[in-house]
């Protein structure tokens, strides 16, 4: 409960729960749920009328219509399906870093994310890169699946090294179905994110990218001759810490999100930069309502 | 600028080899602070850029290795002990004792020689190193301390500044016994059986003089090491007045005359032109070619005048200008005050009534009951009379006079009188002592007289064939005569009255009057009005007047008044005749008379300077450069070495970076 209350505070639920993620594309959901779906289908309000084809559902014929037009006509109503939210956090070691924690920050806005799902009678699922490996995510509905999806949270570690492309490609082979992606990472792959991103589009789903940096990465505070080891593979940088190589560094890391963010919103992915001292709230109903990702 | 090497070739290559290392350590960079960061994948991106130029760029940007390679080359630097030759102060307590004596405003140097001896300590001075300490001393017949002992090089500088030249004799020795002072405390120069008391402090002794002083020969150094530096150029070429007075013409003594003497103090000939002034106005003149190394007197008649101020100048256009006008002057003749004391003496009275006595002398006439009486008692207590005659009588105190006893002696002082004899033949006579002079007493017969015998001091200036009739002897400063016979006597009559007798025929021979006019002018001080005797700059003058002065004052060369506190008797002191020239002496705002101050100091107009002097028994020779000494500056580098040090260790910490 206590863990529970520390990923989403009181008054961020209240003001999550009047939120709904919203998708821009069309999905099949597997269950009814409360959204109303641009397909037709089964519930009680009316849409439409069609002309019977063979193979047609004979509940679904208007006799009525039949009888004084003796023509067949199928009447159509709006269709009310679930969707499929996936949570895609990048568990690697390089997440465990800042103040917060890049990785709490993300389980954090997961959290929040999955709750406006919840909330919503959508489906969600949770997933850390890397997943294969471990147990699979479960897959939660309903307000009810608030703590388990909490408690799930709580369990994850960081620490995953899983190369950003591998991890994605594994998820896009256990999850087929449609819905919103949202993947919270760094991008931080000396291999490039570009391959990781190429297949999460060929999913066909509404993709976020929130890309989550540490004010340590941003504004780094380092001085003097120092030897940066990487965390996840041991790399090693020697640097003298100079003005000249801080402002480089700036300009490096400003052409990273430049180009992470070309290359999102070329393929239709909404690219979101963020940091870890920005709050989670403050992201959730500013950002991502601006980005279209809830509403 | 100069170096010193101080180190062999395998040492320099080992020291030459540090710089490499230098660098290259810095390259290698042993010490990396590790940081572990998310990615590297950033830095590397920032870092590949900067690769591309990176031994400049990390030589360029290094604030740290420039600091240590700054420090080797200072310690390489200091290494090699540069240095360069510099006037050498060595020692740390220093006395600059400076000569401004009358020949040091000689001009053979530009602008002066005391000027270039300021500008020497001056340069000096500023050689001082810090913690040096200073006394500036001037000295010209008697020393000044213009600084005492100080380390405030400005103070020094301010003090040399402030020496004035002045037209004074110069003598070392007085300058020397202030200056070692400190470095041989607690004993006086000639007493060496004085007992030390203090630490000795030993110093530099630096003279900066022309040499025109007496070897200080009773002076030891002690634990002064003596510099000397001489002023001025050998090739000075200088004529001065080197005596100058006014005397009365021998074959005619109402006439006066002035004689003089120039003395040219060069190798070479060179012509003079005189110029004597009286009050101004020209006189007499006279110009003559003088050889080198010759003196030569010249006379001036001058005719006769009561008073007046004689001027000579001499032309010559040499180096010293302060010995080439010379003073003289003619004072009015003052009269004596003298008291005769007799119960009636006819004949003396009458001699000294004449026109020529009366010219010499104020004369008071009182009976022996006078002597009782306190206007006398005050008179002669304060010196209201220079002569004062007793005939026959005899105060109880002696006066503050020169003093004439006719047929008594004083009552004071070892004067003896043998019993009288009858019928003295004089047999001898003084006629050197100026009572005496031009006296014939050949044909003066004494009716009796009592031989005298003289205190100690005294002289005979008539003697007769029973012993001394008339001898003179010094009282203090005055001087007592003692008649031993009367001119006219008393003696016990017949009836009870007093009847007169005749004891000498002296007062009916032409000798008489001349004794009497002797006397008075000897006696009375009718003589010193001439020309006075010739003052020394700095020598000290007494001033009388006549009666007790209410307001005494001097007005020198340079019209200032001085006024002077006059004694009861009237006399006063003045010492302030720094200056030559001519003083007037003013008696309630009156001019009385006046005295003249001349240098007539050959040592101070001789201006070639000497090139050795002797103190004690050390002789001092000159030092015309100074003593070259290396003044070295590693102190210095190493100083910023540390400097260098510091900066690096701040960098170092506080990460500064550039």
């Amino acid at each position: 409960m206590s863990s529970a209350s520390s990923l989403l505070s009181p008054e961020l639920l209240a003001r999550l729960e009047r939120l709904e993620l919203v998708s821009r594309k069309i999905f099949r959901g597997r269950m009814k749920g409360e959204r109303r779906s641009r397909r037709k289908g089964q519930s009680v309000e009316f849409a439409d009328f069609r002309s019977y084809v063979h193979g047609d559902d004979l509940r679904f014929l208007d006799w009525n219509t039949y009888a004084r037009l003796d023509r067949l006509f199928l009447k159509m109503f709006l269709e009310e399906e679930d969707l499929h939210f996936y949570a895609l956090v990048d568990a690697s070691a390089s997440m465990d870093f800042g103040e917060p924690t890049k990785f709490a920050y993300a389980r954090q806005l997961a959290a929040a994310l999955g709750f406006v799902g919840l909330v919503r009678g959508d489906r969600v699922k949770i997933e850390t890169l890397g997943q294969a490996n471990r147990e699979p995510a479960p897959v939660l509905r309903g307000r009810r699946s608030l703590w388990r999806m909490l408690e799930y949270l709580d369990g994850l570690e960081p620490g995953a090294n899983v190369p950003l492309a591998q991890g994605i490609k594994s998820f896009c082979v256990r999850n087929s179905g449609k819905g919103i992606v949202v993947l919270i990472s760094d991008l931080m792959e000396k291999s490039g994110y570009e391959p990781a991103l190429r297949y999460l589009l060929a999913q066909d789903m509404d993709i976020y990218v929130i890309h989550l940096l540490s004010v340590e990465e941003i504004e780094p505070e380092l001085q003097g001759d120092l030897r940066l080891i990487d965390c996840e593979d041991g790399d090693v940088a020697e640097i003298t810490v100079s003005g000249p190589l801080l402002t480089r560094y700036k300009q490096t890391l400003a052409a990273f999100i430049n180009s992470a963010r070309e290359f999102c919103t070329r393929r239709g992915m909404v690219y979101l930069p963020a940091r870890n001292d920005v709050p989670v709230e403050q992201l959730i109903t500013g950002y991502l309502r601006e980005r279209g990702l809830v509403r | 600028m100069q170096t010193i090497n101080m180190l062999t070739w395998w040492q320099w290559a080992i020291l030459a080899a540090v710089l490499p290392a230098i660098v290259l350590l810095y390259f290698l960079k042993l010490k990396r602070r590790p940081v572990e960061v998310p990615s590297t994948y950033l830095w590397h991106r920032s870092i590949e850029d900067l690769h591309v130029n990176t031994i400049w760029q990390r030589l360029r940007r290094n604030l740290l290795l420039f600091l240590q390679i700054l420090l080797l080359i200072l310690a390489m630097l200091a290494v090699l002990r540069p240095g360069w030759r510099g006037t050498a102060l060595t020692g740390d307590r220093f006395i600059f004792l400076i000569d401004n004596s009358a020949s040091m405003r000689a001009t053979d140097v530009e602008p002066s020689r005391l000027e270039e001896a300021k500008r020497q300590a001056r340069l000096l001075i500023d050689e001082m190193e810090s913690g040096d300490v200073a006394m500036v001393v001037s000295f010209a017949d008697t020393p000044k301390i213009e600084e005492m002992f100080t380390d405030n090089r400005r103070r020094l500088r301010q003090a040399v500044d402030d020496i004035q030249a002045t037209e004074r004799p110069t003598s070392l020795l007085e300058a020397l016994k202030v200056a070692s002072g400190l470095a041989n405390p607690g004993r006086t120069a000639d007493d060496v059986t004085d007992v030390q008391v203090a630490e000795p402090l030993p110093a530099t002794l630096l003279i900066f003089s022309d040499g025109k002083f007496a070897n200080a020969s009773g002076f030891a150094l002690g634990n002064l090491d003596a510099v000397y530096k001489p002023i001025g150029n050998p090739e000075s070429v200088n004529l001065g007045v080197t005596t100058f007075s006014v005397r009365r013409n021998e074959a005619r003594p109402e006439q006066l005359q002035a004689f003089a003497q120039v003395q040219n103090f060069s190798a070479k000939t060179a012509e003079i032109s005189l110029e004597l002034r009286l009050d101004g106005k020209m006189i007499n003149a006279d110009r003559f070619q003088l050889a080198g190394e010759e003196a030569r007197g010249v006379t001036f008649d001058l005719g006769a005048f009561d008073s007046g101020i004689l001027q000579l100048t001499a032309t010559t256009g040499d180096d010293l200008a302060v010995d080439d006008v010379a003073w003289a002057v003619v004072n009015p003749p003052r009269r004596a005050r003298a008291l005769l004391v007799t119960p009636g003496v006819e004949p003396l009275e009458f001699a000294l009534s004449t026109s020529a006595a009366m010219e010499l002398a104020d004369l008071t006439v009182q009976t022996p009951s006078y002597l009782d009486q306190e206007a006398y008692r005050q008179q002669a207590a304060m010196g209201g009379y220079d002569l004062v005659i007793y005939d026959r009588c005899q105060p109880k105190q002696m006066p503050q006079a020169n003093t004439l006893w006719i047929g008594v002696l004083p009552p004071v002082g070892d004067w003896k009188a043998e019993p009288k004899v009858s019928a003295p033949q004089i047999i001898d006579t003084d006629p050197a002592h100026p009572l005496m002079q031009w006296l014939n007493l050949g044909n003066v017969l004494v009716a009796e007289g009592a031989p005298l015998g003289a205190p100690s001091g005294g002289t005979v200036l008539i003697d007769s064939h029973v012993g001394p009739l008339f001898a003179v002897a010094p009282r203090g400063r005055f001087e007592d005569a003692v008649l031993g016979f009367v001119f006219l006597g008393n003696e016990a009559g017949g009836g009870g009255g007093q009847d007169v007798f005749i004891g000498t025929n002296w007062p009916i021979r032409a000798s008489f009057p001349l004794f009497v006019l002797n006397v008075l002018q000897y006696l009375g001080g009718g003589q010193t009005s001439l020309g006075g005797e010739a003052l020394r700059p700095g020598q000290p003058v007494l001033l009388e007047s006549a009666s007790p002065a209410r307001r005494l004052e001097v007005r020198t060369p340079s019209a200032q008044i001085v006024r002077l506190e006059p004694s009861a008797e009237g006399k006063a002191s003045f010492t302030g005749t720094g200056q030559l020239g001519v003083y007037d002496v003013r008696i309630d705002g009156k001019d009385d008379r006046h005295f003249a101050v001349n240098l007539f100091q050959a040592s101070e107009s001789d201006i070639r300077p000497v090139s050795d002097i002797r103190i004690g028994h050390v002789d001092v020779a000159a030092q015309t450069g100074w003593e070259t000494a290396r003044r070295e500056m590693w102190r210095v580098l190493l100083l910023a070495g540390l400097v260098v040090l510091g900066v690096e260790w701040y960098t170092y910490n506080r990460r500064v970076s550039w």
